[in-house]
């Protein structure tokens, strides 16, 4: 793999990292960091639709957090929550892409809930620098999102 | 999000608006879409409030947040002050429509946050509106 294959690859595993953040409550600061703040942004979640641009996309995250807030399962829980694998990733230019299969297990009060779901990363060379531009997850399977609003609506996991 | 021109009844833009509309039957039917600028926040906080306000003691309020997506802190606040505007209204039901899972988990949040999830419920599907 080159140096550019390198550092696209770094800053996707950067997103995951800063999902993981996101996922255990440690807030959306490492999120803002890792992404491209402008209008052609574009991200997509397993229970969300399409938001395009920076203030969109920022709004999505936070909800995201905030709906993982009610999230207990993660106390004293060592395992990561998820993780991209599988990720291959190609470039061209100043622009690189990334696929992959993104694998959680989310302990709720019924039981492990798992979720596997193929991922689209892109990132953009600004300035010599490698940040996520868009970001694509497949929608999870219906039961799956209807444990994580059983979740809000309980304000607990 | 509905296309093309709006009415005169409508604010905002295809890209972030809503629509109040009431009837004769008692129901009050908004319909919201897209992501709200401030200025369509703002006018959503004061205008759906007053129109929540007449609700009457057998009217329906029903909510299309089909094409809504999650809002930022200016939506957010507007939606807080429209469900906390309903815990002083009597009224015999309350529907939030919702297809986008992350839109309805933000108004479910939002509900809750304002003391009236147990007056307000949410359904995948749309309602029928007598007169509507």
């Amino acid at each position: 793999m080159g140096s550019a294959e390198e550092a696209a690859a770094k800053a996707i595993n950067r997103f995951y990292d800063a999902l993981e953040d996101l996922l255990r409550g440690r807030g959306t600061a490492s999120m803002a960091e890792i992404w491209h703040h402008n209008d052609y942004v574009t991200t997509a979640h397993p229970f969300g639709n399409w938001a395009r641009g920076w203030t969109e996309v920022w709004a999505n995250w936070e909800e995201a957090a905030a709906v993982f807030s009610t999230y207990r399962g993660h106390d004293g829980r060592t395992d990561p929550i998820g993780g991209i694998t599988e990720l291959k990733v190609a470039v061209t230019g100043d622009a690189a892409y990334g696929t992959g299969v993104y694998k959680s297990t989310l302990y709720m009060s019924g039981g492990p809930l798992l979720l596997s779901a193929n991922c689209t990363n892109i990132v953009h060379r600004i300035d010599g620098v490698w940040k996520i531009v868009h970001h694509h997850s497949d929608q999870a399977p219906p039961d799956w999102q209807g444990q994580i609003g059983k979740m809000v609506q309980a304000g607990h996991s | 999000m509905p296309a093309g021109q709006h009415s005169p009844a409508e604010v905002g833009t295809e890209a972030g608006g809503f629509r109040v509309l009431a009837n004769g039957a008692g129901t009050l039917k908004i319909s919201v879409w897209g992501y709200w600028p401030p200025e369509v926040a703002r006018a959503f906080a004061s205008d759906g409030q007053a129109a929540a306000q007449k609700l009457m003691p057998a009217g329906t309020l029903v909510v299309d947040a089909r094409q809504l997506k999650p809002q930022g802190t200016d939506g957010q606040e507007a939606w807080r002050r429209f469900f906390r505007g309903l815990v002083t209204v009597t009224f015999a039901r309350a529907v939030v429509v919702g297809a986008n899972a992350l839109t309805r988990m933000q108004l479910a949040r939002l509900v809750r946050e304002s003391g009236v999830d147990d007056r307000v419920e949410f359904s995948d599907t749309e309602l029928a509106t007598p007169g509507a």
